[in-house]
This record gives C-alpha cells, structure tokens and sequence, in this order.
C-alpha cells in the first residue's frame, strides 16, 4: 500500500530522520510510535509535505507508483488522508462549512451554496461515527473537544471514496475521554473492514495493543523495529521505544500525614456543583472523571483561572481569592495548567524568560534584573529537571513537547510553593519524559508539597496518587484509597452515573 | 556568533551605511554637511518619540492608534491655555500631559473592561481627539509660546537642541524598562500570550491599561517637542507623523532582537530618514512624495523579510480554541498562539 524507503531528514544541527524506512499492508492499522524526538512527527510531516525530506535520501511508492515525498499536493491526489493532533479545524466557522472547505461547497445555479445538502453530508459523516447529536451549525470552538476530534475526522473521510486509501491518525486520543476513546476504535474498525490502511500515531501503548496489526517503533530518528503486534507484549514494546531494559516503577511515597494544608468547601463553578476535599502535605491527591464530569475544572477554579461561583478554598489557613491567579501564587499555589501551547508556554520568549516569569522579583536587585543570576537560576533547574536545551536561550518553541512541559515544572517548582496544582502534566508527552515528570512529582510530595492532580490518564493517577477523588456530574462520586486506586475501578467508577448521558 | 550578524537582523544599519556612502559619494556637498545631519536628526524627533509611544502599548500585543492624535491634542491643548488663558506655559504643557494620559485611560477601559479589540478601541478614540482638536481650535495658534518656554527645549546643547537630548533619555527609559526590569517582561510574556502571562501571576490586564496610558504622556510629549521646536499650532499636525512612526517601529521590530525594541526602531528610523534625506536632494524640485513612498517600500521589504522567517507575526489579542489553528494540515508551534514578534531558533526541535 505505502512503502517508504531511505527516508533521511536532517534540520540543522540535529538528524530527525536517518534512512527510515515504512511499509503499510492494505487494509492493516498499522502503528506508529516512539517518544518525542525520535522522527515519528518529521516522518508524518514530511509525509504531508510539510517538511521536504533531504535532497536524495527518501522514496516512496503508493500502491506501486511513485510518490514525491514533501508534496502535500502529492499525498492528497495518491489519497493519503491526515488528522493531526491539533485538528486543523478552524474554529470560528460551523463543522459543515469546516468539511466544505476542504471538499468544495456544493453549489446549485447561480453559485448559491446548497446548503440543506451541506448540512445533510456531515450529519451523515457524524451519524457514520455514532455521533448523530452533534451541533453541526454551532462554531467547532464551541463543541466539546471529543466532537471537535469527530468532525476533523468526518472531514478526512468525506470523500473517501474518491480515491482516498491511507488515513493518517496523529495522536487522535489525546485529548479523548474514555469513551469517545472506544467510539473512535469502532470507527477505525469499521474502516479497516472496509479495507482502508490506517497508520495510527499514538503514545498510548494500550491503544497499539488494542487496534494495530503491526507497529514500527523509532528511536532516535532511526527504525528500531517493525513487528506484528501479536508478538510483542507492553513491557516489550516500551524497551523496543527506550532502547534499554526498564524496571516497572509504582508510587511508594508515604502519605503525608497531619493537618491539612488545602481545605476546600462548596466549589461552585464550571460543571462542579459543590465539592468538598483536603490535602494534608506531602500527599498526591488525583482527580479523576470523564470529560464534562467537573474533573477539567477543579484546578482552574482553586488556580484562579476560571471564576468560582461559590465556596471556599483555604491554603494554610489563607483564603485564596476568587479568580486571581497572582493572589493563588502569594498564597503559595503553583499550577501548571492544561493545554500547554495555550495556557502555559508563551512562544515568543525563550526557555529562561519562561520559565523566571513566575517570580522575578528575586532577580530584580537595586533597581535591575541580573541577567547572571537569572541564567545561573535557569540553569540550576535545567540541570535539575534534565531539560533537553540548547541553551537558557533556546526559543521554548525549540523543544520537544516533554522538555517544555518539564520548564513548565521548573516554573511552578521554583515558587517552593505550598500547593501545587497539576493540569493534565503529562498531555501528549513521550514515555521517557512521562516517567521523569512522574518521579519530579513524587520529589515534590516527597519534600512536603501538597499535590493535586487532574488526569484522564486513569494508569498516571494509579502510578502517583495517594488517594483519587472520582467525579461524576459535577459531585464527588468516590474518593478511592490505598489498594482501591486501581485503573479499572477508577474507570468503572467514574462512568458509572454518565451512562445515560452516552 | 556569525548569526549575530545577520543581514536580517541589521538590515537597517546595512541600509543605513549603504545610503551614507551612494549619496555621500553622488552628493557629497550637500548630503555630507553639518546643516543636513542636522536637519534630519531634528526633524524626525516627533517620529521618533511617537514611535515609542506606539511601542510601548504594543509590548502587551495592543495596538495604540491614537499617538497621532493625541500628539496634536497635547499642542492644542498647551497652545490654547498659554494663548487664550495666559496660562504659565510650563503648567499648560503638564495639564495637556495630563489630558492626554486621560484619553490613554479611556482606550484602555474600552480594551480592558469592555473587550474592543484595541485597533479598533483606538482608531475610535483617536477620532474623538481629532473632534476635541478640531472643536478647541479650528485655525491654528501662532506664538502662543514665550521664548523662555521654548528654550527650555530647544536650547542647543553640542548644536543639537536640547529635545534631541531628551527623546533619547526618553528611549534609554523604555529601553531600560523593556529590558532590564520585571516590568518590560511582564509586557512582552503579555504580548506574546495574554492567558499565560495572568496565570503565571501577571496582571495581564494592569498591564494593557497602565501601556495605553504611558503610550498617551508619551505621544502628548511629541506634541511638547513640537512647541518647542514650531511654537505653532496648526490643525494638520500630529496625524501624519502616524505612519512613518509605525513603520519605524515595525522596520525596528524585525531588527536586533527581533521583537518589538527601542534600538531597532531608532535604527530603522534614522536610517529611513537619511535616505529620504538623500533623495529629496537628488530630486530637487518635487520631494514631497518622497518620504512616503521611501517609507512603505522599505517598511514593506523589511517585514516581508523578517515574516518569510517567521520573526515577526501580526498581533492578535485573543488565543485561538485549544485544537483549532489554521485550515491547512500544518502543525502549530507548541507556544504558538497570539504572538506579537516572536524569534524562532532553529525549526530543528520543534517536537520532532
């Protein structure tokens, strides 16, 4: 179907790619996987024709005939299909004029867009997913991101059969909660019944486990492997994506006993309908419940980013003011939010500007920032957090989506706050940087930090937490603790009154 | 360390050299004397402090569109108290200070508090002054000021007067504040995302409101510098210097740092001016058409330059969605959302 060979990319000062190679069978799901900056994302964008793959090094051959790799125009006309991570929606406009853009509008006399026909093709491509209530005139922005992921899938497939032979699905879970994760793998299936090849990005090894025929791991900007998924199991899998024999790791960390040092009471606001828990220091509390549940919310609310419509957060015996993240700092709260390109990295400065943004003032001696003291503070925490940099100079944009989420660390760490909020840490990062984040976290609670965690990484919550509060509708479900924290429960638990609601 | 030398990054300076030798060598009489360094060092310091002014706004990513105006409401406002109202001239020049730092205020509590998008908050704004100007004095003032008063700026210090002086203190200030101070960086981590920089603990608001205010004193001490070096008022001035103060500006952004910077933006000015300079005297006759066109070419050529390499991006106020970015299959930047002037490294560890 898709055979890439001697593929080679280099940027300058780093080789993203070196003589890889790809095969996809017809009507196979094939994966693709490897941690951040080891090619998988060059090699797709090169595939796109985003990225022009060095002069020479790369062939490939759609169904026998030649493809120029580095021409998006190519790809699309031999029917390669993508959906990247970020969508690639526009978010003004409605999921039908989304769809029209790339197919054309369809126009009766005069140039007049028919639009009921418009309206009725991507309800069908919707109710072809089993999303039959989707707002197909509402602006995407305004749908729930599992939607969002639909329509840019919907979009991919509307004309499928025209012509359209590979689908490229880049890291399409990553922001999917658990059951939307479930409806997208029977669309996938019901695809591949119908002998369409599907190469499948993802970070999630459960899902390659769960979906592939075969994956093809890279390392280091070279193939590490490609095998049939029935041969490999998950530790398996990981050493072939770190290259080296790993020991499995799970929380150990004490609970932090004593008083508690964040009491919350009443929280109102979002989808929460008043709750109540506390933390005592040292202790890892997670924040589990599927999307809609309240569980995106809880951090923002006590981190001042979204307005509280009632109750009462308390941080050592302070009471932390409504919507006003610098009176959340002061207190002692760090937070690092979700959606980091959005919330949390600001892409015009470098590594050291974002990462000092959270206190200057310690820098800022007689009347002037010290430059020297600012870079050696910098790179104290790049040492610390082995963050991979050129230098305090680098662009945070440079880095890799792990290194930058461990500035976003060093950002709240650096505070030595009191409470530290954690949204979502590890969003689409690699295994390797995961496992770093995982152990910094411990550090923290380890040296007296309350934490609190909100994940719909339901393995990342069993791996930390201490104790686990599930949401359902806004309320506190359960709050599970000790040996009941396990991936199975939390995920029964937290679907276990939304059923109706799916 | 080559990289540090660019030609991107130093284009004006490259231009700069480049118009001081072709019209040092075709017209070396004239173009190479005293009178005319002179002059065009004078003339363009209203430009020069109007560009700060627009700059000092745009750090946070807010467009000021009302420097001109407010330019002209501080003459007519100084004019009018010292003429009229035999008002001390010193006093009246503070007063029209003062108002124009109210009408700063005021576009800021549209940006602010009721969310108008700022080129739009002050383009509005900048029409009501011009109501206010024009309503205050129809036909121009002439020698509202005593010679005391103009001395006071005008003085010649080392043959240049004294405002010359004065517009680069006033740039040592931005420039220490932009760069050497949490202030300047609480601006720029607005500018280059507003939701990040209020998370991290930055009054992003604050900081929108307290740039639109200084950007008003700051164009209300062009319109000083201009009654002290005219003394006259005349409906005309101010708005015109609106142009050329932001392409220096934006000339200047794409030089040095390769955001929004003090240096930049004088570089590109002064080197603007010196080939305008150079021009008007090859043609002698007709110049007047010079300077504008000189300005959108260069302005053009040089954002055109910076943008192909990513260095420079249009303001926006707002972040996109989360997920949603442009209709093409590009992946955004990690970081990537409502940048102002932003310098990208290498593309190379862009999350391969």
């Amino acid at each position: 179907m898709l055979r890439i060979e001697h593929l080679s990319k280099t940027f300058p000062g780093q080789v993203a790619l070196a003589d890889v190679g790809l095969e996809v069978a017809p009507g196979e799901v094939h994966a693709l996987v490897g941690q951040n900056g080891s090619g998988k994302s060059t090699l797709i964008k090169v595939l796109a024709g985003y990225h022009q793959p060095d002069v020479g090094a790369g062939q490939a051959w759609v169904d026998g005939e030649p493809l120029t790799l580095g021409d998006g125009q190519a790809a699309a006309a031999a029917g390669i299909r993508f959906v990247h991570q970020d969508l690639g929606l526009v978010g003004s406009i409605s999921a039908v004029e989304n769809i029209a853009l790339t197919t054309g509008y369809m126009t009766g006399r005069g140039g007049r867009i028919r639009w009921r026909e418009e309206v009725k093709r991507t309800r069908e491509a919707l109710a072809g997913m089993g999303l039959s209530d989707v707002d197909v005139k509402a602006p995407v922005s305004a749908l729930p991101p599992s939607q969002r992921t639909a329509v840019a899938i919907a979009r991919a497939l509307v004309g499928w059969e025209n012509g359209a032979k590979l689908l490229v699905l880049d890291e399409p879970t990553a922001t999917l909660p658990g059951n939307d994760v479930q409806r997208l793998f029977e669309v996938i299936h019901r695809l591949k019944q119908r002998g369409v090849s599907i190469l499948y990005v993802s970070h999630h090894l459960d899902e390659v486990f769960e979906l592939a025929d075969r994956v093809t791991v890279l390392r280091d900007g070279q193939r590490a492997a490609t095998v049939p998924v029935g041969e490999l199991n998950h530790i398996g899998l990981v050493e072939l994506i770190v290259g080296h024999h790993i020991e499995s790791t799970t929380a150990t960390a004490a609970t932090g006993g004593g008083e508690p040092v964040l009491i919350v009471k009443g929280l109102h606001g979002g989808t929460l309908k008043g709750v109540d828990f506390d933390i005592c220091p040292g202790e890892i509390v997670g924040v589990a419940g599927i999307t809609g549940s309240g569980r995106e919310h809880v951090l923002p609310l006590i981190a001042g980013q979204i307005p509280r419509d009632g109750g009462d957060v308390t941080l050592a015996g302070r009471q932390i003011a409504n919507y006003q993240p610098r009176h959340a700092i002061d207190s002692g709260v760090a937070f690092v939010p979700a959606e980091r390109g959005v919330r949390g990295t600001i892409g015009t400065m470098n590594v050291r500007e974002n990462l000092s943004i959270s206190d200057l003032g310690r820098h800022f001696v007689r009347g002037r920032l010290r430059r020297r003291a600012e870079v050696a503070e910098t790179k104290h925490w790049i040492q610390r957090l082995s963050i991979k940099t050129a230098s305090t100079e680098s662009a945070i944009g440079s880095l890799s989506g792990g290194n930058q989420q461990k500035v976003m660390f060093g950002k709240a760490l650096r505070l030595s706050p009191k409470l530290l909020l954690l949204d979502e840490p590890t969003q689409g990062i690699d295994i390797g940087a995961k496992d770093q984040i995982h152990r910094l976290i411990d550090e923290a609670a380890a040296e007296g930090m309350a934490t609190l965690v909100a994940s719909t990484d339901t393995d990342e919550l069993v791996r930390l937490c201490h104790r686990v509060i599930v949401l359902t509708d806004g309320r506190i479900r359960a709050t599970l603790v000790g040996d009941h924290i396990a991936t199975k429960r939390i995920e029964h638990t937290q679907l276990e009154s939304s059923r109706r609601a799916s | 360390m080559i990289k540090r030398f660019a030609f991107d990054k130093f284009s004006a300076l490259y231009l700069w050299a480049l118009f001081m030798l072709y019209f040092g060598i075709t017209k070396p009489h004239s173009f190479l004397t005293q009178t005319s360094f002179k002059l065009v060092v004078i003339e363009n310091v209203f430009t020069g402090v109007l560009a700060i002014a627009f700059m000092v706004p745009l750090a946070t990513g807010t467009y000021d569109l009302s420097v001109g105006a407010l330019m002209s409401m501080s003459l007519v406002i100084s004019a009018y108290l010292s003429k009229h109202h035999t008002m001390n001239p010193v006093l009246a020049m503070f007063v029209a200070l003062g108002a124009c730092g109210i009408a700063g205020f005021i576009s800021g509590f549209f940006v602010v508090k009721l969310r108008v998008n700022s080129f739009i908050a002050t383009l509005g704004m900048s029409q009501v002054i011009t109501a206010f100007v024009l309503h205050t004095s129809s036909q121009s003032i002439t020698s509202a000021f005593p010679q005391s008063y103009m001395d006071i700026g005008s003085k010649p210090i080392f043959g240049l007067p004294r405002f010359v002086y004065f517009m680069f203190i006033l740039a040592i200030i931005v420039w220490f504040v932009f760069e050497h101070t949490p202030l300047g960086r609480y601006m720029f981590a607005v500018g280059g995302n507003p939701e990040a920089a209020r998370l991290a603990g930055v009054r992003s608001d604050r900081m929108i409101w307290g740039s639109l205010v200084a950007s008003g004193v700051i164009a209300g001490f062009a319109g000083t510098v201009y009654s002290w070096k005219i003394g006259n008022y005349a409906t005309s001035i101010g708005p015109g210097y609106l142009f050329p103060a932001i392409a220096a500006v934006f000339f200047g952004a794409s030089q040095l740092k390769g955001r929004a910077n003090v240096w930049g933006a004088m570089i590109a000015l002064y080197a603007l001016a010196w080939g305008v300079k150079g021009l008007q005297l090859t043609f002698t006759s007709n110049t007047i058409w010079i300077e504008p066109l000189f300005q959108g070419v260069s302005l053009l050529a040089a954002v055109s330059l910076a943008s192909r390499q990513g260095i420079i991006k249009v303001p926006r106020r707002k972040s996109p969605a989360p997920g949603l970015t442009d209709p093409e299959i590009v992946p955004a930047m990690a970081g990537d959302t409502g940048a102002t002037v932003e310098i990208p490294d290498d593309q190379a560890g862009n999350a391969p």
